[in-house]
């Protein structure tokens, strides 16, 4: 599943970096100027025979090259973009063992970093054939982002990569457990009802992040983000181990993780930044 | 783009539905049998074989399996204690079905213990394991008094009962 998942991610991130090369309007001044050189070429050669006529074309030209080379004016937007976890949010709706929030944010740092934070609360019941147990507790995860989408004029839409570091305190309630036994010779082993709680456990980890954030009008962005987790430190309670961390999701044999949110996000505006045309100055260079 | 994304958003709330599928790998030690060896009692170092023993739960109409056969003719035999409760009696039957009913020899012997359970993983849950008590690790009767017991002697070898690579049980006959 994590697989596939993986595949299709990578399959659209090269999708979408198509997209990000076919905006790439090249400057096309070079047919333009070869054109009057010629004229005038000609213009010298014919000077002998005939009266010219083309100056006025001659004058015409040169403005509109300079018209195509000028450049509009492009401003970045700082800020805040402060959000909610939908699927958390919408879950417990629909399953009556999860209630959850999460409340993302994220701060402009240069024109392709963010700040980035998210901020959860959990409490899930898990319902496994040999296990049931409840787990409470929160997190909160730290890190950034990088935008590798070039956007248009005045879009202003992300497709990042990011870290994160992910910390959990939490509790674990077992409820039920069945014991195992590969020789059921006086039949099968009823489940037993425990309720034992184990207080005061621990957990952080590294989240790498692959995410979209779309806007949608106005200051409004929708995003949802894909993440790989691998634990770092988990402090297990005794005779039970932590088979759900709030943050983390299911624990898997080989400490890693994987998890997704999807964002509805407002963006608060603080400052404007001009953007320096540095492509264009690179290809007048060139000339 | 917008498209690329609501299809995208789609495919990532179809995988949340998924569920895990892990099961309880044979492999994994979980709740241990008890493990008898059967010595000669005039030769105690040597294992002597038994002529088929049929081993019954107190209880139970059938015996306990070696090899899918309630008999067997082993030096060694592992019998499952209960997990729920803290005694577990087994009928020890010697020479089981034999025509010669005065070869046919029974003994009962309860082990008396404590369990303990062990979380094991999320597909195998918990193990439980064994501590024979200290003091009557068993009780060795024969249903029939005026009978000899044909068992002459019963050693606890191990009192905590926590997997089956060793013998805990040592019986002299």
């Amino acid at each position: 599943m994590k697989h596939t998942l993986k595949s299709f991610f990578s399959f659209f991130l090269v999708l979408s970096i198509t997209l990000a090369q076919a905006q790439e309007t090249t400057p096309k001044p070079k047919q333009e100027k070869t054109n009057p050189t010629e004229i005038s070429k000609s213009k010298t050669s014919d000077d002998s025979q005939q009266i010219p006529d083309a100056p006025l074309t001659l004058v015409n030209l040169e403005p509109i090259v300079k018209k195509s080379d000028s450049i509009p004016v492009k401003t970045d937007r700082y800020g805040v973009r402060v959000g909610v976890d939908i699927y958390k949010l919408t879950r417990a709706l629909y399953d009556k063992n999860y209630k959850g929030i999460e409340l993302v944010g994220d701060y402009r740092l240069t024109k392709k970093y963010f700040l980035a934070a998210e901020l959860g609360n959990e409490n899930k019941t898990t319902d496994d054939d040999r296990v049931n147990f409840t787990t409470k507790g929160s997190y909160i995860k730290a890190g950034f982002d990088y935008n590798a989408y070039e956007n248009w004029l005045d879009m202003e839409n992300i497709i990042s990569i990011g870290l994160r570091y992910g910390f959990s305190t939490f509790n674990q309630q077992l409820n039920s457990y069945k014991v195992y036994n590969s020789n059921p010779y006086f039949g099968e082993i009823p489940v037993i009802a425990s309720g034992k709680k184990f207080d005061g456990l621990s957990a952080s980890w590294i989240e790498v992040v692959a995410g979209v954030k779309a806007k949608v009008f106005n200051n409004v962005f929708m995003g949802f983000s894909l993440r790989l987790n691998r634990l770092i430190t988990n402090k297990e309670p005794e005779n039970f181990s932590n088979l759900y961390i709030p943050g983390f999701n299911r624990t898997y044999d080989g400490s890693f993780g994987v998890g997704f949110n999807y964002t509805v996000t407002y963006f608060v505006p603080i400052y404007k930044k001009k953007v320096k045309p540095a492509i264009n100055i690179k290809t007048e260079k060139a000339k | 783009m917008k498209k690329i994304i609501l299809f995208l958003f789609v495919l990532a709330l179809s995988f949340s539905g998924c569920e895990k599928d892990d099961i309880c790998d044979a492999n994994t030690p979980t709740t241990p049998r008890l493990v008898i060896g059967f010595y000669d009692f005039l030769n105690p170092s040597l294992l002597k074989n038994v002529t088929d023993l049929k081993v019954i739960g107190d209880g139970m109409a059938k015996g306990v399996l070696f090899n899918g056969a309630e008999t067997t003719n082993a030096n060694t035999i592992s019998i499952p204690l209960k997990t729920v409760g803290t005694t577990t009696t087994y009928r020890l039957t010697l020479n089981s079905g034999n025509s010669n009913a005065a070869l046919v020899d029974e003994d009962i012997i309860k082990f008396d213990y404590t369990t303990k359970e062990v979380f094991v993983s999320r597909a195998c849950g918990y193990k439980s394991i064994f501590t024979l008590d200290p003091t009557t690790p068993y009780t060795h009767t024969d249903p029939i008094a005026a009978n000899q017991k044909w068992i002459k002697f019963i050693s606890v070898e191990k009192n905590n009962i926590e997997n089956e690579n060793e013998t805990h049980i040592k019986i002299f006959f």
